[in-house]
């Protein structure tokens, strides 16, 4: 009891030692508060990285894809594994070129075109979700041009088809010239572009900046592609139908997405398909869906994997650096520990002859080891739960926190346009807490060993001399 | 009850050794008031530290109830402090963050684990509060130490040594760091625990507190002698 006792009362009259909760405490908020920004970042990527990626793809490894994609979804229907399939999609895939005109000048920009059936690939998943009109509204997952990209469309088209590019092979023998392939077209298909190849922002005098979008609801814009089987060009004209937003830059400034039959036929690979998107009824199945399937599609021809280990390499390199960053700053927890570690070797000194009064009452060496001991763990937990409330205070109040600081620097502390979040994102753990708690009070406990152990040791008649 | 036999103690400092206590012959009697004078540095608060168990003697014994206590292990000898032993210091020596009750109340907290002491602490709180009252502080009670006088403060150091009833009270110089008149009180305080029948061995060198005293020995070169100066007609041989 006198131990505890004399640790609250050192706590509550030796202002020095405030000086280590308050280290314990500066520590301990900001470990909470990286924690949880840092977590925020990790969810928000991990949900739209999952968003866009179905639960498990089937990928063919031969350029041209596989077969009939039809029997390969029966098959899979048909396995063991089937009952755990919700849906599944059909998808070719291609590198491919976006050109169009704004503004007089040619923009071109390399993408990765996809063609999906959108209703399938809706039930996917990830993918309407993210579909867009300029204003922002969300728009049906669907190729077709609403009435205001039609009208666009029939105002602004060239009365001529452009030029074919330099380069393309028009010799005899050859495939179609792309212009004339056009030609038989009755109506442009639509595409819907990623947000970020169909805008930029433009800064404004006053610091703040506004959308510009370079290709409207009704542009047209023209895609080269290889085609299926001998790597030649192939081009349509495409009609933009709506914007792929996703808040993932790669993404958005990646993606290109036409209808599958049109993509078939533009590559040349009809009855064909690059890949299966797969979307589970239970995703704690998947390892076991991934296992039988790669029993049923041959590992030589075929690529079976779930959403994680496509983006493993992107998921392990921000645990890596959660973690290094958290062994970082837990240094700072450290570094109280070493002012804890000075602090009490002076309170032990300036104790000295209370530690020889208490042995003369017949305090045990245990007992006054009890006393620094218990006195330290209290600075701790004092610390822990000051920090604690700090940390979560300003976790919650994050954004608020970064406009305040962002209006008396004047310039963004947390550039929107870089991460593409309207938010900063927080995601505080409950383990990640106690995690952090149980390491600073350890830290505080274990500095604290050491006068402890000195003051335990004191020969009672040399500490009562002591002056 | 107390006794000491051929004890030797020395100190290092530095390099040298000095030899403060060389062959000391000394028994206490139960319920006897022993005063032990002596001149500054010649072991009067060294004997007093090996009879209360709070240092051990380099060779000698030192025998409590007839028991040899110097050879005790650590705990024993915590134990015997703590309830058989009570220390009154001439600096007093009270914990500045506590109150004179919680003072007096320590070595009480110190003897028990925190269930025991909510189990018995009503009644271990009034006892020490009856022993601030007995020596003159039940109005100084939630006092600090740096807000009592040098008399006060003497005072809750006896009530702190007698709170585990002890069978007998070490004073090394009660009354040393005092005026006359309180002096002289914490003396009358003093043989009225005698009366009551509490051993007590008091360190001093002021010889007019031996008066009172019922024996006086006089520790000179290490040793314990017997008084050659005709004015302490009450000085008596060490056993």
């Amino acid at each position: 009891m006198y131990k505890l006792l004399l640790g609250w009362r050192y706590l509550k009259t030796r202002y020095l030692a405030l000086v280590c909760v308050i280290s314990v405490m500066l520590g301990v908020a900001t470990l909470i508060v990286v924690n949880g920004v840092m977590a925020g970042f990790q969810t928000k990527l991990r949900d739209r990285l999952h968003g866009v990626l179905a639960d498990i793809t089937v990928e063919g490894l031969e350029f041209e894809g596989f077969h009939n994609p039809e029997a390969q979804m029966a098959r899979i229907a048909a396995s063991p594994v089937g009952k755990y399939v919700a849906v599944m999609s059909p998808t070719i895939e291609s590198p491919a070129m976006l050109q169009y005109q704004f503004r007089g000048a040619t923009i071109t920009k390399m993408v990765k075109l996809i063609g999906v059936d959108a209703q399938s690939r809706a039930a996917i998943g990830g993918f309407s979700e993210y579909l867009q009109d300029n204003d922002g509204k969300p728009r049906p997952a669907s190729f077709e041009l609403s009435d205001a990209a039609k009208f666009r469309l029939d105002a602004f088209r060239a009365p001529t088809p452009p030029a074919p590019l330099e380069g393309l092979p028009t010799g005899p023998g050859e495939p179609p010239a792309p212009d004339n392939w056009i030609h038989e077209e009755k109506k442009i298909t639509g595409a819907i572009l990623g947000h970020g190849l169909a805008h930029f922002r433009q800064p404004k005098p006053d610091g703040s900046s506004v959308e510009v979008y370079t290709a409207e609801p009704g542009d047209i814009v023209t895609i080269v592609c290889p085609g299926g089987g001998k790597l030649t060009p192939e081009f349509d004209r495409f009609a933009v139908a709506g914007y792929f937003r996703s808040e993932m830059s790669e993404y958005d400034c990646g993606l290109v997405f036409v209808p599958f039959d049109h993509l078939q036929r533009l590559r040349g690979m009809q009855d064909r398909a690059t890949a299966i998107q797969i979307k589970l009824t239970d995703y704690s199945k998947a390892r076991l869906v991934v296992a039988e399937l790669k029993n049923i599609f041959s590992p030589h021809l075929y690529a079976v994997q779930t959403w994680e280990d496509k983006q493993g390499p992107v998921l392990a390199a921000i645990e890596i650096e959660r973690g290094i960053l958290n062994v970082l700053l837990f240094l700072i927890v450290g570094v109280a520990g070493f002012g804890i570690l000075a602090v009490f070797s002076m309170i032990v000194v300036e104790k000295t002859r209370d530690i020889g009064i208490l042995k003369a009452l017949g305090a045990s060496n245990a007992g006054v080891l009890g006393i620094f001991l218990g006195y330290g763990l209290l600075l701790g937990t004092v610390g822990d739960v000051l920090g604690t409330g700090l940390g979560l205070t300003i976790t919650s109040y994050l954004n608020e926190i970064e406009a305040f600081l962002s209006s008396l620097s004047g310039q963004h502390v947390f550039n929107r346009q870089v991460y593409n979040f309207a938010t900063i994102p927080v995601d505080i753990r409950v383990s990640n807490v106690v995690w952090v708690n149980i390491g600073a009070i350890a830290v505080a406990a274990a500095f604290s060993l050491i006068p402890a152990f000195k003051a335990a040791r004191m020969q009672p008649v040399r500490a009562l001399r002591f002056e | 009850m107390l006794e000491a036999i051929n004890l030797h103690k020395s100190y290092r400092r530095d390099a040298v050794s000095v030899s403060v206590l060389r062959g000391v012959d000394l028994a206490v009697r139960e319920g006897e008031f022993l005063s032990v004078i002596g001149a500054s540095g010649s072991g009067k608060s060294t004997l007093l530290h090996l009879l209360g168990a709070l240092d051990t003697p380099d060779t000698g014994e030192v025998r409590f109830e007839g028991r040899r206590v110097d050879t005790l292990p650590a705990r024993d000898r915590e134990r015997l402090r703590n309830q058989s032993v009570g220390f009154v210091f001439q600096f007093y020596h009270l914990l500045p963050e506590l109150t004179a009750l919680e003072n007096v109340l320590m070595p009480a907290m110190i003897s028990r684990g925190i269930l025991r002491w909510l189990g018995t602490r009503g009644a271990v709180r009034k006892q020490a509060m009856d022993l601030l009252d007995r020596v003159g502080l039940s109005h100084r009670l939630h006092h600090r130490p740096r807000e009592l006088s040098g008399g006060e403060l003497q005072r809750a150091s006896i009530a702190r040594a007698l709170i585990m009833n002890p069978k007998v009270l070490l004073a090394d110089e009660p009354t040393g760091n005092l005026d006359e008149g309180t002096g002289a009180g914490i003396l009358t305080l003093l043989r009225g625990l005698h009366s009551d029948g509490l051993t007590i061995v008091m360190v001093t060198h002021n010889l007019e507190l031996t008066l009172s005293t019922d024996r006086v020995v006089r520790l000179a070169a290490g040793r314990v002698e017997t008084p050659s100066n005709p004015s302490l007609r009450l000085l008596s041989p060490a056993c």
